[in-house]
């Protein structure tokens, strides 16, 4: 409708505009008419005129006001695009608003925390469905993930999970080293409890986000105001901070607080305590915060027999061997578990196989090689052929029963899974000591006799289930036919590591989807008075899916489960073509370049698995993980390298270095840039503090990003080295901050499992 | 294979769900893939599918013909098979049967889901108990009926007459006798008497006789009675019935629509439809049969009171076309015809494009058809039913999420969905996310594992569409197909036939698959031939482009073929309906013509519809001798003249009349012309004068303001050429007249029509006269009611009448413009 109006109205405004300009008559009357008749043709005109500008106006008001009339939209057909686009984001409003509602009603009825609730994991946590961390185990069988299909069917009915256990603050810190934010939130938390001490609010503690209101900002004035004013005492939040800071002890870090009306209180920190601190550390290297040892044990990593290491395992080898770095770099006890399915249905299968393959195999080392064609082939005649089915029982029943002839065909099945399995922990520099749930064979029945004697199982279709507080699985302990079940091996598990190995942290990596397994082996352990839940930390430590770059589940072209060793070997591959096409073999020894290989393809992969959030599917991607941009393994590599690089051609010694450290307590900072990359290089100690608590990786990876991006910002104003005239002047203090951010580099570097090179 | 069909084998483990209703639907798969098989891997089995066919005795032609037909073909081999077994069981063996026709007849005749029950057919056919096709026939009804039931092998034999023999002796005698009764008549009528009836009378009484034996023992017998057939007998029969109607079409109406056969929807169903009772639902061609299906039958009988219970389903997103009209006849009359039900369903699942005016114009053009729906429903009231049998469905594997858009799923040689094999827990999440606003329009739809009829894969069940909806609010945001949706609220409604156009076969397997899957009560469904119309668009979107593109005025725009634009041109309900009757029920597609439409209604109302007289073109005439005539000034006329008994209406006479200005020729006229011209006089209707010229008054430009004329009453001498109509004591009202709006038959179709169809409109196709004259007595008539403007044409009073002007729309011409073909 709107193009055809134009025309018509358009040419009407332009006669108008001639008529009001130096020629008065308007040339588009015919020549001949009267000038009456003149005169009505520009009363027509003029009329016309004003109908338009009326309408324009009209228009004009509209599109001020922002009134949408059909006027307008007539003449704006974009306009009714977006409106309608508007319309329809609206209206997903609406239901997403309603659809959070009713998830958060569930979930308070399930007593599951919200996002809101629990800052420090639950966040990423929140956002996966239940189904999602189910969709984890099946999807991709990682870790213990396989062992659990016997769950599936009972998992599908979308049960509560078991209420989480309530947050205990496990990490009793000691020293905070480094760390400005431990001893910010230590002061302030002093502060406060001194302040008001009646009131229990959590104290908000964040970096400032513009240098203007400092470096660190106190956000609790606000909500205290509001508990105080529950409790009948009106005070402005500014009054409070004004309080807190009244009430803050000397702190050698905090150089002055600011109060803004609306009551922060902005934090800027003393320099002269981050010199102090950076001439600590270039005087006697890295120091991490000390923290109350505890033993630990991590279950990670936990593959089959029997089956190749695939991709599902990757995740939890690589995050459960960082997090025991972690503990193993501030001293902790740490015992790394793997706890490999060794023992099940499957090896009389395999043993029955195994006595028709290689007859003579108590006399010679059975040849087995591929075990997985092996394991498909026993398979295969487990499913046709009920004569060999009946066998592989009676081969389990006598394995059992520990008969020689059978655990030694047993402990060669083993062995050659065990061969392959070393030889993917070897490549990727990773310690474990095997105890497989064999181990557990014997303590599962004491387990059994436990639970049964304090009458803890319930008879159910010849079943023996235990039904832990506040979930809706029971364990199946005791099979119909009499068999154990995951359920029963890790609860000896449970106990083991409880009482016999006197662990104090039981950390549990495994893929997200047996999180509701976990919690209910979990809640069975408090039930059975096992531990104190405020005293002991058991953790499952979940993680999303491995992703290929379409988005679903990681395979092979074919379709097929990606081999965790043709993963490996595929990224060793690209990662030397990568250096070879940078020609870095030119400058590089054989042995450097193969250093150099290796730490970019191993430290590659694993970087990519760690640098992502824990709980969340990540997408794997060669490229994406070999680019030497971004928030990478290569790209930190290279930064590391260069400072090293840096610090080398210098010329300067280490003696030097030493002489000149010993000689400044304080390692001076002028250069805005010196300071901030003083302040990062400090921030290990809080994130390490934070991933000691949290376990998510990801935040030292973006530290590490961060601390390697903030280099480069001080290193393109500041010089290292100046050269002038001919002569070159070294700044000595820079070349041991250089040097200094090296060393914490390399200290993160190593926590994750990732082999700094000095070369690249 | 039909072992297979039969599945009660514990091979399938019934603690699975779902696994039962796929082995169903696999079943059907299973035909093709064996035949295929057949054909393509095995040559040498081809050889012998025709060595099997021919043993039957079918010629080589026949032979061909049968192979085409891959399911008969089927049937057949397992039908030989079967024969062959029982021959050698009894140690015969034979080159060609002798009675294979019966086989190929049990073959061709017996369906699918009752095909467990052949060996027993077959083998009475081998052991020579059936021997006549009467009893095949009746046998495979039999095993029809039994379908879902274990078979009684000596109620079978009962039923289709083993032992009966009928002897010669038999037939003759009760041909004889039924003869005699007829004798008077067949003397009279000769050859003229139907034969069909003897044949009926004679099949009633000797079910089990052969048919040919009869048929040529009545022509014996007839021969005898009659002698030989004279010129006369073999003259066609249709002339004589054509002089009959004639004769009998002017007593009365009725009787002419008699003849033409059935002229309602009710009577036709009755005689032509052949549908299955309700609950028996299993007796009808591809009706699947589940392990539930009887149970479900049952249940379903019982809720429906074995009531017929069918519904008109249409989209609330635009007008009712003619098409419709079939649709919703179909269905009222049929539930009308075995005292069912109907209902009006509201098939709302697609909230962008309904709005509430189409609800209720389409509720309204029902009741206007003369329908009463026995409910009014929604689809939409049954969502949260519908998102639960999606979850099941996802549950058993049968459906899932995919990201695929709208054109990768499009077009012929679509790619399988990547998704397709995707875990149940993932899509199960994912349906919830669509369902909870996570995903984006188009992002995901929900398709369910099966492959139509034409090789389309997964059709959607599910799609996102941020919208509100009429009745459903903003509680979704993902709303069912019409593939999902339609098939599950005929199973909620317990819909006994749920009747459809023929585009719609291929849809009937997903519609069983999908309340197979589910295990609820399964309609039947029944296609008929569409209903389409030349020289017109029926689809709402281009109809909406007719409005907006201000071609057309609204939706009821009496040049469109929408309900309300038939209605508003003044289209009775009844000459609709009576016209989508005598189109029959056949499932071919039809393509009429509007000037069928136009006879139908022309017939009707003919009969119906008042005579007045109008002028669309009037000029003043002035009898000059006005007082000396001494009329009336008023005076009683018959509103229908040809019936004796008529209603009459007053109108008014007086010295100024107004005629047509056609009906007068100014100078010396035409040859042809028969008018009012000077010499020449004219005959008013209805009162008995005759008008002669005096003189014509001229204005300035030449054109004719008024005549002057004196007036006689016409006698026997002055009786002049010809009537015309006239208006005395005038009222101005508006006449609208429409002509075919499109110039082409097919304005859809870019061949025919390069430019699209907005540029095959007709530009004149409405006229309007502002300046028509009635009499005076009109001014009190009202919207829609119907006259018939003597010698012009049917009219109808538009709604855009008001107190101060009334607005005539054209219906149509007194005849078929013979111009416009």
């Amino acid at each position: 409708m709107a193009p055809q109006n134009k025309p018509n109205k358009n040419p009407k405004k332009e006669d108008k505009k001639e008529a009001k300009g130096v020629t008065p008559s308007p040339p588009a009357a015919p020549a001949g008419i009267s000038p009456n008749q003149e005169l009505q043709q520009l009363y027509t005109t003029q009329f016309n005129a004003e109908v338009d500008v009326a309408r324009l106006t009209r228009l004009l008001t509209a599109m001020e006001t922002g009134e949408i009339t059909e006027e307008l939209l007539e003449v704006c057909p974009e306009l009714v695009e977006v409106q309608q686009k508007n319309q329809k984001l609206k209206f997903r409003k609406t239901i997403l608003e309603r659809s959070v509602k009713t998830q958060e009603d569930e979930n308070a009825k399930k007593g599951i925390k919200t996002a809101a609730d629990g800052p420090s994991k639950g966040a990423p946590d929140a956002k996966k469905s239940k189904e999602e961390s189910k969709g984890g185990k099946e999807e991709q069988k990682g870790g213990k993930g396989e062992k659990k299909e016997g769950d599936n069917n009972k998992n599908n009915k979308t049960p509560s999970a078991p209420p989480k256990a309530k947050k205990h603050d496990y990490v009793v810190v000691k020293d905070f080293a480094g760390s400005i934010m431990g001893r910010l939130a230590h002061v302030f938390k002093k502060a406060i409890k001194e302040a008001f001490p009646t009131v229990s609010v959590p104290l908000v503690l964040a970096e400032a986000t513009n240098p203007k209101f400092g470096d660190y900002q106190c956000n609790s004035a606000m909500g205290i105001s509001a508990a105080l004013k529950a409790q009948g005492t009106a005070k402005r939040p500014a009054e409070v901070a004004a309080d807190i800071v009244a009430k803050l002890p000397v702190c050698p870090l905090i150089s002055k607080t600011e109060i803004p009306p609306a009551g922060f209180i902005n934090v800027f920190l003393n320099e002269e305590f981050i010199a102090k601190q950076c001439g600590e550390i270039s005087r006697h290297g890295v120091r991490l915060p000390t923290i109350e040892s505890r033993r630990v044990i991590v279950d990670f990593s936990s593959p089959n027999i029997a089956k190749e290491m695939h991709v599902g395992h990757l995740r939890s080898t690589i995050i459960g061997d960082a997090i025991s770095r972690l503990f193993e770099a501030i001293g902790f006890d740490v015992l790394r578990l793997n706890h490999i399915g060794d023992w099940g249905t499957q090896f009389g299968m395999l043993i029955a196989h195994l006595f028709d393959r290689f007859p003579n195999f108590q006399k010679e080392t059975p040849a087995i090689g591929d075990l997985q064609s092996f394991y498909k082939e026993s398979k295969k005649r487990f499913d046709e052929d009920a004569e060999f089915k009946k066998r592989a029982y009676e081969c389990v029943v006598k394995l059992q029963s520990s008969q020689p002839e059978f655990i030694k065909a047993w402990n060669d099945i083993c062995d050659v899974s065990r061969k392959s399995n070393n030889e993917v922990y070897d490549k990727l520099d990773i310690k474990l000591n095997e105890r497989g749930e064999s181990y557990y064979h014997n303590r599962m029945e004491a387990i059994v006799e436990e639970l049964k004697t304090r009458s803890f199982l319930r008879e159910e279709e010849g079943r023996h289930l235990m039904f832990p507080t506040g979930c809706d699985i029971p364990l199946t302990v005791v099979k119909s036919d009499g068999g154990f079940t995951y359920d029963t091996s890790d609860l000896a598990a449970l106990k083991n590591r409880l009482f016999e190995e006197n662990g104090d942290w039981l950390i549990y990596v495994v893929d997200a989807g047996q999180s509701l397994h976990f919690e209910t082996i979990f809640s069975a352990g408090r039930d059975l008075g096992w531990y104190d839940e405020a005293v002991k930390r058991v953790e499952h430590v979940g993680f999303g899916l491995v992703l290929g770059e379409d988005k679903k589940k990681f395979k092979t072209r074919s379709g097929e489960t990606v081999r965790l060793k043709d993963l490996l070997d595929e990224g060793v591959r690209r990662s030397e073509e990568k250096l070879k096409e940078k020609c870095r073999d030119r400058d590089m020894s054989e042995a450097e370049l193969t250093a150099a290989r290796d730490a970019v393809a191993y430290g590659g992969i694993k970087y990519a698995d760690l640098s992502h959030t824990r709980t969340q599917d990540y997408i794997f991607s060669y490229d994406r993980m070999l680019d030497d941009k971004g928030n990478t393994a290569v790209y930190l590599l290279y930064a590391y390298a260069r400072i090293r690089s840096i610090v080398r051609q210098s010329g300067v010694s280490q003696e030097e270095m030493d002489k000149y450290a010993a000689s400044n307590e304080l390692l001076p900072l002028g250069h805005p840039k010196e300071v901030k990359l003083a302040k990062q290089v400090l921030k290990l100690s809080d994130v390490i503090l934070q991933v000691v608590d949290t376990l998510m990786l990801h935040t030292l990876c973006d530290y590490l990003y961060n601390l390697s991006t903030t280099f480069t910002e001080f290193y393109s104003e500041c010089y290292v080295v100046e050269k002038l005239e001919g002569t070159s002047k070294v700044n000595m203090n820079r070349l041991l901050l250089a040097h200094v951010t090296a060393n914490t580099m390399e200290t993160a570097l190593n926590i994750l499992g990732i082999k700094p090179v000095p070369k690249m | 294979m039909f072992v297979f069909r039969r599945t009660h084998s514990p091979a399938f483990d019934s603690r699975i769900p779902g696994q039962g209703s796929l082995i169903w639907n696999v079943s059907f798969g299973m035909i093709y893939v064996s035949i295929g098989m057949i054909y393509s891997i095995f040559p040498c089995r081809c050889m012998m599918v025709e060595s099997d066919l021919r043993w039957l005795g079918l010629s080589d032609s026949k032979v061909a013909e049968t192979i085409k037909n891959k399911s008969l073909t089927e049937q057949l081999v397992s039908i030989v098979k079967l024969a062959k077994q029982q021959l050698a069981s009894v140690g015969q063996k034979l080159d060609v049967f002798p009675k294979g026709s019966l086989l190929y007849n049990v073959g061709s005749k017996t369906k699918a889901q009752c095909a467990h029950h052949l060996p027993t057919v077959v083998q009475l056919i081998v052991e020579d108990k059936i021997k006549t096709d009467i009893q095949a026939t009746a046998a495979v009804s039999y095993i029809l009926a039994h379908a879902m039931k274990d078979l009684n092998r000596t109620e079978l034999e009962k039923e289709c007459g083993v032992g009966i023999i009928v002897t010669p002796a038999e037939i003759e005698e009760t041909v004889k006798c039924i003869i005699g009764t007829y004798k008077e008549k067949l003397i009279i009528e000769r050859y003229q008497f139907p034969v069909g009836k003897i044949l009926g009378d004679a099949r009633a009484k000797l079910k089990w006789a052969d048919g040919k034996y009869l048929a040529t023992e009545v022509e014996i017998q007839l021969r005898n009675l009659l002698g030989v057939k004279t010129e006369d007998d073999l003259k066609p029969k249709s002339k004589v019935k054509g002089d009959q109607k004639q004769g009998e079409k002017k007593k009365a109406d009725e009787v002419v629509e008699e003849t033409e056969g059935p002229s309602t929807m009710e009577e036709l169903i009755k005689s032509r439809a052949r549908l299955h009772k309700v609950g028996e639902n299993y007796t009808s061609d591809g009706y699947v049969v589940t392990p539930n299906t009887e149970r479900l039958l049952k249940e379903h009988v019982v809720r429906t009171g074995g009531q017929v219970r069918t519904r008109f389903p249409p989209e609330p997103n635009g007008l009712l076309h003619i098409g419709h009209a079939k649709a919703i006849n179909i269905n009222f009359a049929y539930a009308k015809a075995y005292n069912g039900v109907c209902n009006l369903r509201f098939d709302d699942t697609n909230p962008e494009k309904e709005e509430k005016k189409f609800f209720d114009g389409i509720e309204q053009m029902v009741r206007w058809l003369g329908y009463t729906p026995a409910k009014i429903t929604y689809s939409s009231d049954n969502f949260d039913q519908l998102y639960k049998w999606a979850i099941e469905l996802i549950e058993k594997g049968l459906a899932f999420v995919c990201h695929q858009t709208v054109e990768e799923m499009r077009g012929q040689d679509q790619k399988a969905s990547p998704w397709r094999d995707r875990p149940v827990h993932e899509s199960l999440r994912i349906f919830q996310d669509m369902k909870n606003g996570k995903l984006e329009e188009g992002d995901a739809t929900l398709r369910l594992k099966l492959t139509l009829e034409e090789g389309k894969m997964d059709p959607v069940a599910y799609r996102i569409k941020y919208c509100h909806h009429e009745r459903s609010h903003d509680n979704w945001c993902i709303y069912p197909t019409y593939d999902y949706t339609h098939c599950l609220c005929d199973s909620i409604e317990d819909i006994t036939h749920s009747l459809c156009t023929k585009e719609f076969q291929s849809r009937r397997s997903s519609y069983y698959w999908l309340c197979n899957a589910l295990d609820v009560y399964c309609p039947v469904q029944w296609e008929y031939g569409r209903l389409n119309v030349n020289y017109t668009v029926v689809s709402k979107r281009k109809i909406l482009k007719l409005i907006t593109s201000k071609i057309v005025r609204d939706w009821d725009d009496p040049r469109l073929f929408t309900l309300a634009a038939l209605r508003r041109r003044g289209i009775p309900s009844e000459a609709l309906n009576s016209f989508v009757a005598r189109l029959g029920l056949t499932g071919s597609q039809m393509v009429i013509d509007p000037h069928l439409l136009d006879a139908s209604v022309r017939e009707y109302l003919n009969v119906h519809s008042p005579r007045t007289m109008a002028v669309l073109d009037p000029i003043s005439v002035v009898i000059t001798n006005y007082s000396s005539l001494g009329m009336a000034s008023s005076i009683s006329i018959p509103d229908f003249p040809s019936v004796p008994s008529s209603t009459v209406h007053d109108i008014s006479f007086g010295s100024t009349i107004y005629i047509e200005r056609e009906d007068y020729q100014s100078g010396t006229p035409s040859k042809e012309f028969r008018r009012l011209a000077m010499g020449q006089s004219v005959g008013l209707k209805h009162i008995g004068l005759v008008l002669e010229m005096e003189k014509e008054i001229v204005s300035d430009d030449g054109s004719v303001i008024s005549i002057e004329v004196k007036a006689y009453k016409v006698t026997g001498e002055n009786k002049p050429a010809a009537f015309i109509h006239w208006v005395a004591n005038p009222i101005p009202v508006q006449v609208r007249l429409y002509e075919r709006l499109f110039h082409h038959k097919n304005p859809e179709d870019t061949e025919e029509v390069p430019g699209g169809f907005l540029s095959d409109c007709n530009e004149n196709s409405l006229t309007i006269l502002h300046r028509v004259f009635v009499d005076k007595y009109m001014s009190t008539i009202k919207v829609w009611d119907r006259f018939q403007f003597e010698r012009i044409g049917f009219f109808s009073v538009d709604p855009d009448t008001t107190r101060e002007k009334i607005v005539f729309n054209r219906t149509l011409l007194l005849k078929e413009d013979s111009t416009k073909k």
